[in-house]
């Protein structure tokens, strides 16, 4: 793939980020089963807990930091639509991922479909960075590919959580 | 459960997601109109005492908005800085608001970039004439003018023009900025503009010595040549003085080398020391040039046949003048005024005389040659000024820059003085001689003189604020070390009447605020924006009917247990 093309660590270390944002995700939807919850309200449960640390870690800061300046900028409204989107990947991640570790009795034909859908979105952080610095995207076009891409995402793995609750056939 | 809404949620989420794809439009678009903070250097206008009165800008620290000349009439601009570039100054505008002593924020003039030394390189001026005289006008009436605000000047550039541009548009509209509509505001954060205290002059001077034979029981004669380096103007950081008096020093460096290679070989030493002298403080009556000849000893002081100051020789074309304060009829006067005029006449220019007389309870020192006749030694000042400059006039402003300088008229002044200098020194008065001949070694340098000017046409030079080991003098004690004999520097204190204040250079800051309004409407925009996708949450998850309960009161117990 050409994003692999001019890879510095840096991107390498963004990479390694999103991948262990998925063994994160791994863990808690299969290490944490004292409680009595079912699946479908499991999934939403993790993916919101992960996107709000993730959300408060990353943008607390500089938000606390940068927002209270003279000078207004459009930066950190923008900041906020991106952590809705991320929001909504996060919990499709957490979706997919309850697909692929908690449900034992999937139809055949999905499951490539569901390991490249996350696959897809757990390298997300990298492919955004790439269209910032390789393509030289501005902030507000990432941010709003950002969003159309999570509300696709959300979309079809919410399509392959129906498919797989309908009775096999 | 959304399961079993499948068909209307999908309509639903498509809808919401064109509601975002336009709002992301519309975000997109607003971007394009918001400027980050751009940063800038700015240059103040000198804040100085002359006997206890105060001239100049008294303030440095500015936080306010930004205004054009287009500013609707009535508005109070107190609170307001105006921006004007230079081809759009009305010089009895700004005479009238500083007479007047209308209240203003602050003001802030754009030089145009082709003065900058730092970026406008050697381009040449358009309507130089004009611009001149503007600069001058403008720069006598802010010197001599008390000003209870900050005044700066700045380079234009793209950015700077484009802010501006922004800014005389919402003016036009009637709109000044203020704390309601928005708009521009510049910010320079410094700290209050403190006195420079004990500020130092540098003379710098070199001695070449003369041929002394066994037979010279008395002291050889000395000849003294004399240009003053600093200068001062109405923004001390850009006051680089390339003619005043930068051409009057290159001048001096190339006469000393000159006469460095002919000293330098003992048969064609002259019997005849030369003292050269690089003296500061200048424009506050020739201070350091008093300070500096009063600590001769006497002997030399006697010893001096005469002395020639240099004095803004970079910009004439075909007339110089010679100011004396002697009478013309004075012998010596007349030997040194003959002696020039032949060499003129070879080199087809013109020289004339001019008498001044000195009044000696007047303090004012208008040229440099008064100094040595005060202490009753000969001297004549070579300039191309036909009229005595006032005080703080012509000592290296804002429009002496390197592309008003001429070095070939440098080359023919440094020719004139050089061969008339050695005429007299080699005893070959009224013959036709050409010692410092073009094409042969002695010939004037011009890429010696064109680099020198261009070296000082970078360095301001206002003395009060050059340190006692600034890199420049020493640089400048370096070069003439390199070709006298022995070289000596002075320091003393710039005492009299001038006092100066520091902060002259800073960087300005220029944000782009929102008026209260905007903050308003952006925060109605989000707020709508959550509530927008709360209600569409608990609708897609929960019923309407939730959605409505949250706001209905929950209904009383008396009426659920009846």
């Amino acid at each position: 793939m050409e994003k692999f093309v001019g890879y510095t660590f840096q991107e390498l270390l963004k990479a390694l980020i999103g991948f262990i944002d998925v063994a994160g995700l791994y863990l808690a939807l299969t290490q944490l089963t004292h409680r009595n919850i079912s699946q479908n309200h499991k999934f939403q449960a993790v993916g919101l807990g992960w996107a709000l640390a993730d959300s408060v870690l990353h943008r607390l800061a500089p938000l606390w930091v940068g927002a209270r300046g003279l000078e207004f900028t459009w930066d950190y409204i923008l900041q906020g639509l991106e952590a809705n989107a991320n929001l909504v990947l996060s919990i499709s991640l957490a979706a997919l991922g309850s697909l692929i570790w908690l449900r034992k009795n999937k139809p055949k034909t999905l499951i490539p479909i569901i390991y490249a859908c996350a696959g897809i979105v757990a390298t997300m952080p990298s492919i955004t960075s790439y269209l910032r610095r390789g393509l030289g995207w501005h902030f507000p076009k990432v941010v709003g590919f950002e969003l159309f891409t999570s509300l696709v995402m959300a979309f079809i793995s919410w399509q392959l959580f129906s498919a797989c609750q309908r009775p096999y056939v | 459960m959304a399961n079993s809404k499948k068909p209307g949620g999908l309509r639903e989420m498509l809808e919401s997601m064109y509601s975002v794809i336009a709002l992301l439009f519309i975000l997109v678009a607003c971007v394009e109109l918001c400027d980050a903070a751009a940063a800038f250097d700015v240059y103040r206008l000198i804040q100085y005492d002359m006997s206890g009165s105060p001239f100049g800008s008294r303030f440095a620290a500015l936080n306010h908005h930004a205004a054009s000349l287009h500013f609707p009439p009535g508005v109070d601009l107190s609170r307001t800085v105006l921006i004007i570039p230079l081809r759009e100054l009305n010089i009895t505008f700004v005479r009238e608001y500083i007479n007047q002593k209308k209240p203003l924020g602050g003001l802030l003039v754009l030089l145009p970039e082709v003065l900058s030394f730092k970026t406008g390189g050697n381009n040449q001026v358009h309507e130089k004439e004009k611009m001149k005289n503007l600069l001058a006008e403008l720069e006598r009436l802010l010197i001599h003018s008390n000003i209870p605000y900050p005044v700066y000047f700045a380079f234009e550039n793209d950015e700077i023009d484009t802010v501006l541009a922004d800014i005389k548009k919402n003016d036009l509209m009637g709109q000044p900025a203020t704390a309601t509509t928005g708009g521009y505001k510049f910010v320079i954060p410094t700290a209050e503009p403190k006195k420079v205290a004990s500020p130092t002059m540098t003379n710098i001077q070199g001695w070449l010595s003369g041929l002394k034979t066994d037979g010279d029981a008395n002291q050889l004669p000395t000849i003294a040549i004399v240009a003053s380096y600093d200068t001062f103007g109405a923004a001390p950081a850009l006051s680089v003085g390339s003619d005043s008096n930068g051409s009057g020093i290159v001048a001096l460096l190339e006469i000393s080398r000159l006469f460095s290679l002919l000293y330098s070989n003992p048969k064609t030493r002259g019997r005849y020391n030369l003292l050269f002298g690089l003296t500061s403080g200048g424009p506050y009556n020739y201070n350091g040039t008093q300070k500096w000849l009063r600590s001769f000893d006497q002997r030399l002081r006697e010893s001096i046949d005469y002395a020639i100051c240099l004095n803004s020789i970079g910009s004439w074309d075909n007339e110089l003048w010679i100011h004396v304060s002697k009478p013309p009829e004075n012998a010596y006067i007349k030997q040194i005024f003959e002696g020039l005029s032949n060499v003129a006449e070879e080199l087809d220019l013109k020289v004339g005389l001019k008498h001044k007389k000195i009044n000696i309870s007047n303090p004012r020192v208008a040229w440099e040659h008064e100094q040595f006749s005060r202490l009753r030694v000969t001297a004549a000042t070579l300039s191309e000024l036909s009229v005595t400059p006032e005080l703080l006039e012509s000592t290296g402003g804002l429009f002496d820059t390197r592309q008003y300088v001429n070095e070939t008229a440098i080359v023919r002044g440094v020719k004139l003085v050089a061969e008339s200098l050695a005429r007299h020194i080699y005893g070959h008065q009224g013959k036709n001689i050409q010692i410092f001949a073009d094409e042969s070694s002695l010939a004037v340098n011009p890429a010696y003189i064109r680099s020198w000017l261009d070296v000082l046409s970078q360095t301001p030079r206002v003395a009060p604020f050059l340190s006692k080991d600034d890199p420049f003098v020493m640089a400048l004690k370096k070069e003439l070390a390199g070709h006298v004999d022995e070289v000596n520097v002075q320091h003393e204190t710039l005492e009299g009447i001038f006092t100066f204040y520091d902060s002259t250079s800073a960087r300005l800051n220029i944000f782009q605020v929102a008026s209260v309004t905007f903050d308003l409407l952006l925060l109605l925009v989000l707020g709508s924006y959550l509530i927008v996708l709360f209600s569409f949450l608990v609708i897609t998850t929960r019923g309407l009917d939730d959605l409505i309960s949250l706001f209905r009161r929950p209904p009383s117990r008396k009426l659920k247990t009846a």
